[in-house]
Formats: structure tokens, sequence, C-alpha cells
């Protein structure tokens, strides 16, 4: 059986309405934040899990590491229910919210590291090992005599990811880690999470909204939307789908004069550049290029794909979220 | 044997934490010692005008304020998890946090959180001791000094017992807060007075509902040997069990309270 086994996972949570005038009891409404899900990830699998805000996304990496009870459905991670065994399931996994915190506020990273090895019951020598191994990746060697409210947010994410790691879990959920961080910590991030997952067989279950993130991480995407699950697979395959327009830039040595365009072909001119679009099965650039050398010497020509963002967005748009 | 390690360490990096800011902390400490000292002078006050209160003398009613002021602060410093903490953790969702680590969830709240300043508020319940038992010539005894240990011991369950109600209303996202406190903070006002001064509905409530009259009266009684009931000398080591008896109950509720969380989450 795989690693992360989910089947028909159901969850709703009631929300109580505001009392209506005249009326002495408040009402409740029924919200399905997952409607039979169901998926398997194998050990050592990087994974991204991505839908647009309310999705239930958060509340399935609940049910998975033993904080909610679902409805319906089975879980098992490792062979084991998570909200069943909590204490025993959560000895071996972690998990990173990018918008809460686990380490104390006021106290040197060092002496919260100390206070999570006796949480954990790790030994002293896997301790110092993992600790000295893990201060190297996320480079924190000088930063672990400062108190925490000293960090930057950068840091006190690498801070954050080291507490959540140092009992060396073989499961890693991470809630948007990348929020708000710069490029360079960024990059600097996912570098880790690769090499943790490459060096340690970890399993990574990611969610975020930054479509880099995944790009970069995932080799596999799970969408998902209004509490159902929409696509599973690979992110190239999905963006290919979607994947429908191209975006021409023209650069000129003066402005252009603006020729007549095949009708598919949409163009803006703006001074010495020439803006076209079009969809990918219209593109011609046998016809095309003729054109464009005609309305004036070109000197730089730029064809694109959309954005990843933009094309995320008409996803969520085709499915209605 | 590893949770006390466990209290300990975390006990330690606490205060460590709040003396990163001295000023504050003494500042605060001291605002405490006016607090209490103005409880403690309530009652000065009042024995200068009646000079007992039934057959309390003032040196009994200093005993006995001494008694709930000791019990109750050692619950607020070293219970604040439950008593001042628990509401905001389960508001903020840092109560996930805890559910994340392989420790049971009301050892990981006792152990987020201390509030050493109280320990002027311990110290002026301490001179009322003293003095009480100096005004009333108490005969010291070992039994009697074990009573008044047991007594405290069990009274800090208790409170803390009754702190819980409170925790376990803000689970289910109820805010009564102030139907809670009613027991807690009312409890500590109106039982730093022995029992027996009250009508018959406050005494059934402070023996039976919130038994500070069994866990800490009773043996204070005996202590000044004017025993409140004429029972035998030790049933006086066995009232303040029901001290453990209320956290017990409280501590089923919490759990099946968990259990709720887990299931409605946030």
């Amino acid at each position: 059986m795989s690693y992360i086994h989910v089947e028909g996972l159901c969850k709703h949570f009631d929300i109580r309405l505001k009392r209506e005038k005249g009326s002495l009891i408040r009402g409740k409404k029924r919200v399905q934040a997952l409607q039979d899900v169901s998926f398997d990830v194998e050990q050592g699998e990087l994974v991204g899990y991505i839908g647009p805000n309310g999705a239930g996304k958060s509340t399935t990496v609940k049910i998975l590491s033993g904080i909610l009870t679902p409805d319906e459905g089975t879980v098992t991670v490792g062979g084991r229910v998570p909200w069943k065994e909590r204490k025993a399931h959560v000895r071996r996994i972690g998990v990173v919210f990018g918008q809460r915190m686990q380490l104390w506020w006021d106290v040197p990273i060092a002496d919260s590291f100390e206070l999570l090895k006796e949480i954990w019951h790790i030994p002293d020598n896997a301790y110092h090992k993992r600790l000295a191994e893990l201060a190297e990746a996320l480079r924190l060697e000088d930063l672990l005599r400062t108190p925490l409210r000293q960090l930057s947010l950068g840091q006190r994410m690498r801070a954050e990811l080291c507490g959540s790691l140092l009992h060396s879990p073989e499961l890693l959920f991470l809630d948007e880690p990348t929020i708000g961080l710069d490029a360079v910590t960024k990059l600097a991030l996912r570098d880790f999470l690769l090499w943790e997952n490459r060096e340690h067989h970890t399993t990574i279950l990611l969610t975020t909204h930054d479509m880099e993130d995944i790009a970069a991480l995932c080799s596999r995407v799970m969408v998902l939307g209004r509490g159902q699950k929409l696509y599973d697979g690979q992110l190239s395959e999905l963006l290919s789908r979607y994947d429908t327009q191209r975006i021409l830039t023209v650069r000129y040595d003066r402005m252009p004069v603006l020729p007549e365009l095949p009708a598919p072909v949409s163009a803006v001119a703006e001074n010495e550049t020439l803006r076209l679009t079009c969809r990918t099965a219209d593109l011609d650039m046998d016809t095309l290029l003729p054109l464009l050398q005609q309305a004036g010497t070109i000197r730089e020509l730029i064809v694109q794909p959309q954005n990843i963002d933009h094309l995320i967005a008409a996803m969520y748009q085709e499915m209605g979220l | 044997m590893q949770t006390i390690r466990l209290y300990g360490k975390s006990m330690a990096m606490l205060i460590r934490s709040q003396l990163q800011y001295p000023a504050s902390f003494l500042m605060q400490t001291l605002a405490q010692l006016v607090m209490e000292g103005g409880e403690m002078l309530a009652v000065i006050l009042l024995v200068q005008r009646f000079d007992h209160l039934n057959q309390w003398t003032a040196g009994n009613l200093y005993f006995f304020f001494g008694l709930m002021a000791v019990s109750f602060y050692i619950t607020e410093c070293f219970g604040r998890g439950i008593t001042g903490a628990f509401p905001s953790m389960v508001r903020t969702g840092q109560l996930d946090t805890l559910l994340l680590r392989p420790r049971g969830v009301l050892t990981q709240v006792l152990c987020s959180a201390v509030d050493p300043r109280r320990i002027t508020c311990i110290a002026v319940g301490i001179v009322s001791l003293v003095l009480g038992s100096r005004l009333s010539a108490i005969r010291w005894s070992f039994p009697k000094i074990l009573l008044l240990l047991e007594s405290i011991f069990c009274s800090f369950w208790l409170i803390l017992g009754l702190f819980m109600i409170e925790a376990v209303l803000c689970i289910y996202s109820v805010k009564s807060v102030e139907l809670a406190n009613t027991l807690t903070y009312g409890g500590r006002s109106a039982c730093q007075y022995p029992v027996d001064t009250y009508p018959r509905t406050l005494r059934i409530l402070f023996t039976v509902v919130a038994p500070f009259a069994l866990v800490m009266h009773i043996p204070a009684s005996h202590i000044l040997d004017k025993p409140l009931f004429a029972w035998p000398a030790w049933t006086a080591f066995v009232t303040p069990l029901a001290g453990f008896v209320l956290f017990g109950v409280m501590y089923l509720l919490f759990t099946s309270a968990m259990q709720h969380y887990r299931s409605a989450g946030n």
C-alpha cells in the first residue's frame, strides 16, 4: 500500500450565521470543505497541492497531520490512522505553517531547539548531528544565539523549518512556506527542500499559491477546488492544456508603421514597441515575420508563453472556481 | 518523570524570556504587591472594626486569608497556561501547534506559560499566614504542618480545575467567561473568609460545587483547633482530596472537549 493513502475523504464545517431579526436562534450554514477526495502518495515524493483560497487545502493537511477528524473516508499515513494514534503519528511528521510560529519569541533559537529536543525525546547524539546538519544547510550557525524576535522574516522561516525537522520526520507538510520571502531567500529555501528530499528521502507535501515554488520543486501537482480534486498529475501536462496564448514583443529602431495583420492576431503599439497576442494555434511565424519586417527594422523579437499565474487563473476560471 | 523534566525546562526558559524585559517585570511585580496588599488591608480594616467574626478572631481571619492567597496565587503563577493563556491559544490556533507534538495537550498548555510576577502576592499570603499563626497562638505539630501543606497542594488542583471550566467552554467557543469567573475569582473573594459566615445556599455552593470549604476551611479550622464540624481529626486529611476529584472531573471534560475540537476545528 502507498505511504499516504486517502480514500473518499469528506469533511464539513458548520458556520454559525448572524442572528436574524426577530429570531431567537442563530442559524447554521453547512460548508462542505472536502467532498470525496482520494489520492495516494509514495514515500520520497514531492507533491504540490494547489487551489484557490478556501479550496480545502489546509483542511486536508490538518486531517493528514491528525489535528482534525474527518466525517467520512479512510486515511492512513505509513499504516497509521492520524487522528486515532495522534502521538505515535506526529512523532514521524513535521509541519510548517508559513503564518504560524512554533518557536519561542524572546529566547535564542538554540534554546527553543533544546526544548523541542525535550518535547520530542530526541537522543543527545542524534540531536547534535541533526542540528549541525540543518544549521549548515539553512545557514543558521551564526544566528543560533539570537532571540527569535530579532530575526528577519526569512531568517525566522529558516529557523522554523529547522525546528520542525529536528526530529527527522519522514513526512513534511509545508503550508505556504515562502509567503513574504525575498527572491534570494525563496531560492535558498527551495534548494534546501530539494536537498532534504534527496538526502533523507523525506516525503514533502507543499501547499502554496506561488507557482514558481511548484514549478521548481514538484513534479507532481494536485489541484483542489471547492473541496474536490480536479487534477492530479504532472505540472507540465497541466500547464500545456492551458498554455494557449503567445505574446510577441517586437522592438523597432523607430516608430513602426502598423502593418495589416491577419485577424486572430491583436496588436498594440507603444512608441517603438509592438505587442502582439495570439492563440498558439494561430501563430504562423512564416506569414507574420515578413509583415513585421515591412513595418520597420527589427531590433529585438521576444516570443513568450503566458505567465504561469495567468495559466492557473485560466484553469480556475474554466473549472468554475 | 519526563513530564516533570519538560515542565522544569519550560519554566526555566519562560522565566528567562520574561527577564528579557527587567523594568517591565519589576514594575508589574510591584503592581501585584499593591493589588494584593490592598486585599489584605480590607481584612485588616474589617477586624479593626469588629475584632471577630462569629467565633473567628482577627488572627484566625488572617490565617484563612493567607491560606487562600498562597493557594490561589501559586495556581495563577504555575497554572498560567490554563488560567490566562488558553483562550487566546484556541482563538489564534496556537493550540494546533500543540496537537502536532507527541505530548499531552494539557501538559503542553501548562508548560507554555508561567507568571512569576505573582511571587509578591504569594509573599503577602505567607506574611498573612505567619501573622495569623502568631496571633492565633497555633501550637504547631508535625501533623498540622502536613495538613497545611496538603491543603495548599489540593487547593492548587481545585483552583486549576475551576479555571478549566473556562478553558472547556472556550473550546466550544462559548463566550461565558463571566459565569466561570463567579467560581474562580468569586470563590477566591468569598472563601478568604471561613464558609460558616455565609448563608446556607453559598455554603452549599462552596462545599459541593466549588469545594473550597472541604479543601481549605476544614483543615484550617483543625489547625486553629476550632473544628468547623464535630468530625474526628483524621477527616481533615481526607476532605482536601475533593480538590483532586474536581480536577479529575474537569480533566475528563477537557479531554472530551479536545475531541470535539478535533472534529470541529477552526
